[in-house]
């Protein structure tokens, strides 16, 4: 059954563009694809493996360069895509051996330093073209022309609803049951048999690879990458505020946090600084009052049958011991 | 030709330059030595002690330095709040739920930042700012050796207070062990809020000598984050001594970087260092 409405409503959305919509609504909707993808491979790790990584950034800056740099040397942007996936799983496997070394707090900051090394590293490495464009070590995405905005978001779409499928495949199926258990006790789970590392790895590699594939797409459509931006850390903000918003965790969460992280996205975007500022409150309140996020409260209200319940859930929520 | 004399300088600066990151690392070490928490917000805390800094100087024409008797506790009583009222409730449903809010409040003091006092980038001017000292053929800015000189008052008075004081001592059996230290009649609260206090006096301090030595904006704070989480990673986390070694560690292959592969260079060389130790040691070079 949800199999069956994921298909309609991906039609429907598909087609939308040709229906002559106000033209702001396909590029909210890219937006809400790539957002989406993003988040819900943070959900991922952080909330059904336990890898609290913050780096996703590097996965998306480094597909986006791997894109960008191809289209310099003639390969289309679109071969360019699945390359710039491909590079960012590639390093995710690369690195993996190293951070996963770390647990917990350690791997949370080990994977944030990466992000910034990668910076480092494309501010001085220019692998194609002598002179710079702009400050930087930035580049254009070449081999645009006859792109139009109905191709970047057929191909948002297609990496938001593969995001989705992807998830839900993973969700039911062995490496699913594999990654709560290491989730909830990686002790327990690797004396029962689970081979620890290599289901940590997939869920790694996977997520890199989707991560990287809607950044390529996003850069796509921004036509211009600089290593500050695309190594910025407002990837994690996004991918962590949809994913804690709509609830980490569950599979539903990133959904709803992602409509909610791009309406505040556009609406406001004329304000700057006061923008991140009510993102920062928004994600501090709701962190404290719902930590489940807003699918979490939604189903403890459905579960519990109303709010008594809830205030019971809640309140039990924050005698959990901690985990460290 | 490379001597060794050519190297006297860099060696000499990125010592001296060392000691402003150990201030910058000692109030994130300290909270996580004994919460457990990365307190991500800490970098921009420590652009706000820069701020307050400017604000003073400009505004009142009190010198950084003395500024800090107010800075420091105004700092201390802040962090008290901040502990108690946000980080504490996500501190106990979870460390990761800590992280997120921590996140949010360097979200919120980064761009209030921004809003209040535009993100022009901005320093301080001090009569001794471009002063510097020549030793045999080395000059020395004055500002880095304040710096240096700060950062060992801070570290040998954070030291005394951890050893000799009732206070320190409780500070550091809560960070040894939480349970046993409650049982010991211990109120691990207030233990964690005076912790907190005294991380955030330290980023006012950070944030004078930070403002001293370098330009700054409402975004400075992340990347010196990311330079203090170097720092502590390579000196181990929560361990004050290896804080400070890891800080010397850490200047010094910046500017070594710098001297032998141009400016780019400089902080590739230190986050290389951060990784190969995190992969071989990752509990750090003297963690425990």
């Amino acid at each position: 059954m949800p199999l069956i409405s994921l298909g309609v409503v991906t039609i429907v959305l598909a087609v939308l563009p040709k229906m002559g919509v106000p033209r702001v609504l396909p590029l909210y909707l890219f937006h809400f694809f790539v957002f989406l993808a993003m988040a819900n491979m943070w959900n991922l790790l952080a909330g059904y493996s336990g890898l609290l990584a913050l780096c996703p950034a590097a996965f998306i800056g480094l597909a986006a360069y791997t894109m960008t740099i191809l289209t310099w040397v003639d390969v289309p942007f679109y071969v360019g895509i699945i390359a710039g996936g491909a590079a960012a799983a590639l390093f995710a496997a690369i690195i993996s051996p190293s951070v996963f070394r770390m647990k917990g707090v350690y791997f949370a900051i080990g994977t944030l330093v990466v992000p910034e090394i990668l910076r480092l590293v494309f501010l001085r490495w220019r692998p194609v073209g002598g002179e710079l464009h702009g400050g930087g070590a930035g580049y254009m995405v070449k081999g645009m022309a006859g792109v139009t905005m109905e191709h970047t978001y057929w191909l948002g779409l297609a990496i938001g609803v593969a995001s989705v499928i992807v998830v839900g495949i993973i969700l039911r199926s062995k490496l699913g049951l594999g990654l709560a258990a290491i989730r909830d006790n990686d002790a327990t789970a690797a004396s029962s048999g689970i081979d620890v590392f290599r289901l940590k790895l997939y869920s790694f590699v996977i997520a890199a690879f989707i991560m990287g594939a809607a950044g390529a797409i996003f850069y796509s459509y921004q036509g211009y990458i600089e290593p500050s931006a695309g190594f910025h850390i407002k990837w994690l903000m996004t991918a962590l505020l949809a994913t804690v918003i709509g609830g980490k965790g569950i599979e539903g969460g990133p959904l709803v946090g992602t409509i909610i992280v791009v309406i505040l996205h556009f609406q406001l975007a004329r304000y700057g600084e006061l923008s991140l500022l009510i993102q920062g409150i928004i994600l501090v309140v709701i962190m404290l009052a719902a930590p489940q996020g807003i699918m979490g409260l939604a189903r403890d209200l459905r579960n519990g049958g109303g709010f008594r319940a809830l205030l019971g859930s809640a309140s039990q929520g924050r005698i959990k011991p901690r985990q460290i | 030709m490379e001597t060794l004399a050519d190297l006297a300088s860099p060696i000499a600066i990125g010592v001296l330059l060392g000691g402003l990151y150990v201030v910058i690392a000692l109030g994130l070490s300290l909270v996580f030595g004994v919460m457990k928490v990365i307190n991500v917000a800490h970098g921009d805390l420590v652009i706000l002690g820069s701020y307050f800094a400017y604000v003073m100087s400009t505004s009142w024409g009190l010198d950084p330095i003395l500024s800090l008797v107010v800075g420091i506790p105004l700092f201390f009583i802040m962090g008290v709040f901040i502990e108690r009222f946000l980080l504490h409730r996500a501190f106990r449903m979870s460390a990761d739920a800590a992280l997120i809010v921590a996140f949010g409040i360097s979200l919120i003091i980064q761009n209030g930042a921004q809003l209040v006092w535009t993100p022009l980038s901005r320093g301080l001017m001090t009569s001794y700012t471009l002063e510097s000292l020549k030793i045999g053929d080395v000059y020395l800015p004055v500002v880095y050796l304040v710096d240096f000189a700060m950062a060992l008052v801070v570290v040998l008075a954070v030291h005394q207070f951890l050893k000799r004081t009732y206070l320190g001592q409780a500070i550091t059996a809560a960070s040894q062990d939480s349970e046993t230290a409650q049982l010991m009649g211990i109120n691990p609260a207030r233990v964690y809020q005076i912790a907190f206090g005294i991380a955030m006096a330290l980023a006012a301090i950070a944030g004078v000598s930070l403002a001293l030595t370098f330009p700054f904006t409402p975004k400075s704070g992340v990347p010196f984050l990311i330079i203090a989480f170097g720092v502590i990673i390579l000196g181990g986390l929560g361990s004050m001594v290896g804080t400070f070694i890891g800080g010397m560690i850490f200047g010094l292959s910046q500017t070594l970087g710098g001297h032998f592969l141009g400016p780019t260079g400089q902080l590739l060389v230190p986050f290389v260092m951060v990784l190969v130790v995190l992969t071989i040691r990752p509990q750090g070079l003297f963690g425990r």
